[in-house]
């Protein structure tokens, strides 16, 4: 039933993991399942509500809709690496104040678009943040909190 | 006050924005965990003749396999008991739970559950309330006579599983006085609350014959209940550990596939987890109730209501489930936050073959406040008079009384209403088309449930508090600020924890915007008698009396001589050596006095007459909220109310054809993305309520009951539609504009 299993290497937060994976397992059950990195959220497994978005080389994905194996030889960044040690991303901090966050399901999704836009537009306007998170679904805050953090991280930094 | 009232982050907050949260499915045990996977029912309704699990049990990688044969025969229900946990001799609705299996993993789980066979016999179905009560009806519960009731529950005959009646004054003598009498249809389709954590479970069984139940549920004590029910165990052999809960809206307080879990565990002695797919999701959980409604309103010419009979027809699904209670509170909120002397309603609660409903935020309200509110402003128009003078003059007040009988208290209607329509009055309409402007005004009744907690004093001088109750949104948080404020600490200075049902004192659930008050309430009582017993400790030590004692910055201090003071962290090691020993305290509440929550709500719409698109223009929410114990998370929970109503103004519903639903994925089914959402201009009435704690009302489940209500109403005042059908699809829009160029 399942396929042979595919040697990977992936760089996941700037450390280096090499594993044997099915060719059919996703990036998302990858990370959470075989790396323990559960900050990455399942919420629909079809790629509609941006819980599992993550950034593979430089590019916002979600997690359930890419195979693992597509990762061999990539870089991988998820909410567990956006802090520095000790020292928390702007957007974490502007999120955590603006009550950005309230069941903090999509959070870690959303932060990781947030940081893909902010990394590609470092001062994006009101529009150019609602556009980015528009992949990403949450249904508590109702959005402008969420607007609101990435519009002060960015005055941040 | 220095800690309350303030806009504090909530305390959970950094493991939230560092993904450390532990939600459902992140619980990882000792153990292999095995893959569960529930078999449902593919139709509506039909008896079933036949269920072969032999093909899966022999599959290779399978554990266990239960079907309702491993099952004591529980029929269960907190007001009708009508339900079986594994359908044994029929299924009524599409999702229908026939078995379970775990397998070692899920592509083998997930083969092993189409290795079930089931022979059906093939029963017409019904999917709509009024249709279900027809004469012809295919009956949904034949047994249903036989099922035992609460004895509130009355007039159960046929499909109809409750019929709650209340009159008031004499309705025949207040539509005889009317000038005018309207007669108005409505109806409203089923939704999903739609979380972003789907429904997850982690089930283990050890050798005392203990289960463990890992879930994110709003509701760990009538878990635990229902779980040992179900499976005929004894309760406190069932552990229930609320997890970090990822939305829940309701949507998570009547068992699922928890009771699955912990059979599959016990007879695979694995631990088994269960992730609910999206579409399983939509299809086997407890969306909101589809609601057909009849209001018939009779109006002076100067908009004074002098009667209102009113009809519901509310769809509970293929159990009574909580659709009973949901029917009665219906008619008791069904004429909306006014003074009506003469009043007839009929509410009734009907079997259908969908899911059954559950308690979707704000049960009932935003299905009565459309109706209701919609016809306000269809006889206001009709009268010539402003809508918002006709609420205004009808709008109930402190001292009158709930359709039951309750005085009612605190109440703030007028200004909510008047502020709302102040705040978008403040700014001109945009000069061009088909711009319109609506406002609707709704209530909620803020109850309170049996509840404790736990506050302790620790020995370096901070506030420890125990809890039952789960934080959906921000309990936590506002509990600590109420425990720091009256113990004279900061936030900082207070550690909480929600305890699993074996450690934690009993708490309410986290539901119907009560559990601040409830929770709150039981807070307040503890923190106070600490700070008695931090006063008996510190006044040996300053040589003082108790009463001139006063907590603040961490010290007590006599009252006028800030100097004589001792802190609290040398109270919390002297109370070690005193003769009352560790400061401790637990309290409980029950039966509070329950208070009326107002919203009113005003939108600002854009509607494109060839399309049908409506564009809100402008948002504004105000609510009467008593004191806001933390701004922060009273308005983040508004605008999040608003987002989820206005998804179903605008785009979300539940369809279905031929007993199966048509759209359970998030592309089909459409929540409001960012995209789609307004800016909300938030508005806070603060006034101290009498029944909460430090003044605070609920607030959970007033923001999501106005907005259908206020864009139907925005959307008429456009374009000169009236929409009776949610949800207010471009479609319905065309057509109706169409229908009016040709008569």
């Amino acid at each position: 039933m399942t396929a042979e299993p595919i040697r990977i290497t992936v760089t996941v937060n700037g450390e280096s993991f090499r594993e044997e994976v099915p060719a059919t397992r996703s990036l998302l059950d990858f990370l959470r399942d075989d790396l323990g990195l559960t900050g990455t959220k399942e919420g629909c497994s079809e790629g509609e509500c941006g819980a599992c978005a993550v950034i593979l080389d430089g590019r916002l994905v979600d997690a359930c809709l890419i195979f693992a194996a597509e990762a061999d030889g990539r870089s991988v960044e998820t909410v567990e690496g956006l802090a520095d040690g000790e020292e928390l991303h702007p957007l974490q901090r502007t999120f955590a104040a603006a009550g950005a966050a309230q069941c903090g399901y999509c959070t870690p999704g959303m932060l990781m678009a947030c940081k893909s836009l902010l990394d590609r537009n470092p001062s994006p306007t009101r529009e150019e943040v609602t556009h980015g998170i528009a992949g990403n679904l949450c249904r508590c805050t109702g959005y402008g909190t969420i607007i609101q953090a990435v519009m002060e991280a960015a005055k941040e930094s | 006050m220095k800690v309350v009232g303030q806009e504090l982050p909530r305390v959970e907050i950094l493991e939230k924005v560092t993904g450390q949260s532990v939600f459902g499915a992140d619980v990882s045990p000792a153990g292999r965990v095995l893959h569960g996977k529930m078999v449902r029912s593919p139709h509506p309704h039909a008896r079933i003749t036949a269920v072969r699990t032999e093909g899966a049990e022999r599959l290779p990688g399978v554990r266990a396999v239960v079907t309702a044969a491993d099952l004591p025969p529980v029929h269960y229900g907190n007001f009708v008991r009508d339900e079986e946990y594994f359908a044994r001799t029929k299924v009524r609705y599409v999702g229908d739970r026939i078995a379970a299996v775990a397998a070692v993993d899920e592509e083998t789980a997930e083969e092993a559950a189409r290795l079930i066979e089931v022979d059906y016999q093939v029963l017409p179905a019904v999917t709509s309330g009024p249709e279900a009560m027809a004469p012809e009806a295919p009956v949904i519960h034949e047994d249903h006579a036989d099922y035992w009731a609460q004895p509130s529950v009355e007039n159960r005959r046929g499909n109809v599983c409750g019929h709650k009646q209340i009159m008031r004054g004499d309705p025949e003598r207040g539509f005889a006085e009317a000038d005018r009498i309207f007669e108005h249809r409505f109806h409203v389709p089923m939704v999903h609350q739609t979380y972003i954590e789907p429904h997850t479970v982690l089930a283990q069984f050890d050798a005392s014959g203990k289960a463990t139940v890992w879930v994110p549920t709003q509701a760990q004590f009538p878990l635990r209940a229902a779980i040992a029910q179900i499976l005929r165990m004894p309760m406190t052999k069932v552990r229930v550990i609320p997890t970090e809960i990822g939305g829940g809206f309701g949507g998570k307080i009547s068992p699922t596939i928890e009771p699955a879990a912990v059979a599959l565990a016990r007879k695979a002695r694995q631990p088994v987890r269960i992730v609910m797919t999206r579409g399983e999701d939509f299809q086997g959980s407890n969306p909101r109730h589809p609601f057909h409604l009849r209001y018939k309103t009779g109006v002076r010419l100067d908009g004074t209501i002098t009667a209102r009979e009113i009809e519901l027809v509310l769809g509970t699904g293929y159990s009574a489930g909580s659709g009973v209670m949901i029917s009665q509170g219906a008619a008791v909120r069904a004429p909306g936050p006014y003074r009506i002397p003469n009043l007839r309603i009929d509410s009734y609660c009907v079997y259908t073959n969908t899911p059954t409903c559950g308690a979707y935020r704000g049960p009932a309200g935003p299905q009565l406040t459309f109706a209701s509110e919609s016809q306000i402003d269809i006889i206001a128009r009709e009268l010539g008079i402003d809508p918002v003078e006709m609420r205004l003059r009808n709008a109930f007040e402190d001292g009158d009384e709930t359709p039951a009988g309750a005085r009612l208290e605190d109440v703030h209607a007028r200004e909510t209403l008047r502020k709302a329509a102040d705040v978008m009055n403040e700014r001109p309409r945009p000069a061009g088309e088909n711009i319109g402007r609506g406002l609707a005004v709704a209530h909620w009744l803020v109850g309170g449930m049996a509840s404790s907690a736990g506050v302790k004093l620790n020995e370096d001088g901070t506030i420890g508090i125990l809890t039952g109750v789960v934080d959906l949104s921000g309990a936590s948080t506002s509990l600590a600020q109420i425990a720091a404020e009256v113990l004279g600490v900061s936030l900082d200075d207070v550690h909480v924890r929600t305890a699993d049902t074996d450690f934690a004192p009993h708490s309410t659930i986290s539901a119907g915007s009560q559990a601040l008050k409830s929770m709150g309430s039981a807070v307040l009582l503890a923190a106070r008698e600490v700070k008695r017993q931090i006063q008996q400790v510190a006044a040996d030590k300053l040589e003082a009396d108790l009463g001139d004692l006063e907590l603040d910055d961490n010290k007590v201090f006599v009252k006028g001589s800030p100097e004589r003071a001792v802190s609290l962290r040398e109270v919390g090691h002297l109370a070690l050596e005193h003769e009352r020993g560790p400061i401790v305290s637990t309290q409980s509440v029950s039966r509070l006095v329950p208070h009326p929550a107002v919203a009113a709500h005003a939108a600002e719409v854009a509607v494109d007459p060839e399309t049908g698109h409506v564009r809100i223009l402008r948002y504004v929410a105000v609510q009467d909220v008593g004191t806001a114990v933390n701004p922060l998370s009273v308005r983040g929970q508004i605008e999040g109310g608003v987002m989820q109503g206005l998804g179903q103004a605008l785009s979300e519903a539940c369809t279905f054809t031929d007993g199966k639903m048509d759209n359970p994925n998030l592309l089909d089914y459409k929540i409001f993305s960012a995209l789609d959402a307004p800016a909300v201009e938030t508005h806070l009435i603060q006034h101290p309520c009498a029944s909460g704690p430090l003044g605070a009302k609920g607030v959970g489940e007033p923001p999501i009951i106005p907005p259908p209500a206020v864009i139907a109403n925005a959307v008429a005042d456009a374009v000169g539609v009236r929409i009776h059908d949610l949800p207010i699809t471009p479609e319905k829009i065309v057509r109706a504009l169409k229908a009016r160029r040709q008569p």
